[in-house]
């Protein structure tokens, strides 16, 4: 008997918005608001990948390059030049060769925006200090939902409330101001049936467009979706956005069910909205920068400058030495597996080697503050929603700020073994040969797996304030008038 | 069937309704006359459960209709005032979403077109929006609906509100085809000559009080109408 009136007002609502076009009207919107904020992301990840591509070609190139010209030059075919001499290991570590570490993207990475516009995707690796590649550009907090860009996870945490408040501020009050409700409630319907089922032929269409279509034009245009790998995060996508929809739909619920008025039920949606998407957020992003402050990068740049300026004291002698190569051009070929590298140029390397150890501390302080706040957002984040879907989103299209920590992390480590590769050839004097060409260190990416686990977290903390808005409501339920 | 024992009902410190007692039992037609503001709605509120009492009991077919809220539902058919409707929904599905609810099923067209016809509707109007119907339109829908449930009850909220003469004198004949079969009704009016013409029983009240409870075989029009006003100025 429940179920059959349950399934009978379901389909009178879906009749009913079918016949007034709210339906029509608002999935139309969202679908129009997905593709848009797909097509985004889409693109965003294409130039991501067209990037890495172009870098990858560059360094085979550069690559070939360098082979072509050292057997051109073993041959006598052609003259060495003092500064791009491929015997010289000091050339080669220091730019000749170059690595480009990059980022790769996931499946799901059009779906989220999140730190791949603030932080470096890839990496240009020599053996100059790391001051000089990682920390060139702003270290940002790494948690800045305010750079809203208008990605699929943007409609879903900023937009889709407002889709949910459209179709359901009024789910209850509206029957009750029409007069509609009495002539409900004087049948054998029980409220809570009638709004479970008034509740599911709202939430079921767009729930089914937010969390659905997104997946399907992934399915469509990068089959890497299909991989058994990729079900966490595809899951974790599907569940996440069900959870996060249903916290907005319980919220209707409750205030439908407290609210004396549908004007009073848009007011009281609105600054929840405003509570959780807006204020939270900023206010948090406030407080961590407060309770985490950035490092001083002009420590960073003077602290650089000044080891420099004591390198150039110490190794004095190397760098007031002249270029042999202006007298004897014979040098700048390798003669018994040796070759002469100029000492000028071993002091530029031992320069910037000393930069690395000595700023280590302050680079130390950069990563433990980046650590801290990302650990501040995971302590605070549930507060608010809309945070722990929007981190959650990063995270599962592999842009987290997690992935791009890890990502420095083995960028720095990576860095380390070039130089260690090129150190003892530099100051030894060691010629470079075609062999040592194959087996120089490359980069390879070792991915972090989507972490089950953290999904799961996130979902609870989703989930469990959406059941607690329930319980409320269903307390409430037997308070509610209907006249 | 319709039944209340010593009814209290407060609103804040506004006693709306006072003690009151009535009992409609099957086959009667029990009119409540007052004016405006004398808890005749109220009263039909608390039958429905949409409010609670403040003291005293409402039962329906013998069940406390707070204890039994459903139950008792299933007994009653309820026409308010206004009869509101969906006004994308043309009267036929707005007929067979309620009688679903009211019967637990799907009542075929023939069925339908039938009720609507029986309540006085023109057939050309069933399938039209309601949105366009006029209030004495939609009123017959809503006594289409409660039709429907083929109640041991019906409710009736000033139900002739909006009907022209004629189709008023036909919901009187349908009030007393459902008495004749068994159904207790409780119905408010202002009409006097209506409670006379269909009622068996009347009650007036005024300010939440039942002053008196009379047989209408017992009273002609006038007498009815000069004791009415009696109690009125009193």
């Amino acid at each position: 008997m429940k179920s059959a009136l349950f399934g009978k007002v379901f389909l009178h609502e879906l009749r009913v918005l079918i016949a007034d076009r709210t339906l029509l009207l608002v999935g139309s919107l969202l679908v129009a608001l997905v593709l848009y904020g797909f097509y985004n992301g889409y693109q965003e990840t294409l130039q991501r990948e067209h990037a890495a591509q172009e870098l990858a070609k560059k360094q085979a190139d550069k690559h070939a390059e360098n082979i072509t010209t050292l057997r051109a030059l073993l041959g006598g075919e052609q003259k060495p030049d003092p500064f791009a001499n491929p015997f010289d290991p000091a050339s080669v570590g220091g730019g000749m060769e170059m690595r480009y570490a990059t980022l790769p993207t996931l499946a799901l990475s059009p779906l989220a925006f999140g730190q791949s516009d603030m932080l470096p995707n890839y990496y240009k690796v020599t053996d100059r200090s790391k001051a000089s590649f990682m920390y060139d550009t702003e270290i940002e907090n790494p948690w800045n939902l305010l750079s809203g860009h208008f990605d699929i996870t943007f409609v879903l945490v900023y937009l889709f409330p407002l889709i949910i408040f459209a179709l359901s501020y009024n789910l209850l009050t509206v029957e009750r101001e029409q007069g509609t409700l009495r002539m409900l409630l004087s049948q054998p319907l029980s409220l809570a049936i009638l709004v479970a089922g008034k509740l599911l032929v709202r939430a079921l269409p767009v729930l089914l467009i937010m969390a659905v279509l997104p997946l399907l034009l992934l399915g469509v245009l990068r089959p890497q979706l299909f991989q058994a790998d990729q079900l966490p995060a595809v899951l974790g996508w599907l569940g996440l956005v069900l959870a996060y929809g249903g916290f907005w739909f319980a919220l209707a619920l409750l205030v439908n069910i407290i609210g004396r008025s549908s004007a009073t039920n848009a007011l009281a949606l609105m600054a929840a909205w405003v509570l959780f998407v807006l204020v939270i957020p900023v206010v948090l992003n406030i407080v961590v920068g407060l309770l985490s402050p950035a490092p001083s990068r002009i420590e960073l740049a003077t602290k650089t400058r000044l080891i420099t300026i004591e390198g150039l004291n110490r190794y004095h002698d190397k760098l007031s030495s002249d270029y042999r190569f202006t007298q004897d051009p014979e040098v700048l070929l390798p003669r018994d597996g040796k070759i002469e590298v100029a000492p000028r140029r071993q002091a530029q390397f031992l320069i910037q080697r000393d930069v690395d150890k000595e700023i280590q501390r302050v680079l130390n302080e950069f990563s433990t503050q980046l650590a801290v706040q990302q650990m501040l957002v995971e302590r605070f984040g549930w507060i608010s929603p809309a945070i722990v879907t929007y981190e959650g989103m990063a995270a599962i299209a592999g842009n987290g700020a997690a992935r791009y920590l890890e990502f420095q992390q083995q960028v720095d480590r990576f860095h380390e073994r070039w130089k260690e590769y090129f150190e003892p050839r530099l100051l030894n004097s060691i010629a470079m040969t075609e062999q040592d060409y194959a087996e120089m260190p490359h980069f390879e990416w070792a991915e972090v797996p989507v972490q089950v686990s953290g999904i799961l977290k996130r979902l609870l903390l989703l989930v469990i304030p959406a059941l607690i808005v329930i319980a409320f409501a269903i307390r409430r339920m037997r308070r509610f008038s209907v006249v | 069937m319709l039944k209340t024992i010593q009814l209290d009902k407060h609103f804040g410190s506004h006693q709306a309704l006072k003690a009151i007692s009535i009992d409609v039992k099957p086959g009667e037609i029990y009119c409540l006359l007052g004016a405006n503001g004398a808890g005749k709605t109220t009263l039909i509120n608390l039958f429905l459960n949409f409010l609670q009492p403040t003291g005293g009991q409402v039962l329906v077919n013998g069940r406390d209709v707070q204890q039994y809220p459903l139950e008792s539902k299933r007994d009653i058919a309820y026409i308010p005032e206004l009869v509101m409707l969906y006004g994308v929904l043309s009267g036929l599905e707005n007929l067979e979403y309620f009688a679903a609810l009211a019967t637990g099923e799907k009542l075929p067209r023939d069925k339908l077109l039938s009720l609507l016809q029986g309540a006085g509707l023109d057939a050309t109007a069933a399938d039209r929006r309601v949105s366009t119907y006029s209030k004495g339109m939609r009123q017959k829908v809503g006594i289409a609906i409660a039709m429907a449930k083929n109640a041991k009850a019906l409710l009736l909220d000033e139900p002739t509100s909006g009907l022209d003469p004629k189709a008023a004198n036909e919901f009187s004949q349908l009030l007393t085809k459902a008495k004749d079969s068994g159904v207790a009704v409780l119905t408010t009016t202002h009409d006097l000559f209506h409670a006379k013409q269909t009622g068996t029983r009347i009650g007036i009240m005024r300010r939440g009080e039942l002053l008196t409870e009379l047989n209408s075989a017992d009273v002609s029009h006038s007498e009815l109408e000069s004791l009415y006003l009696q109690y009125m100025e009193a």
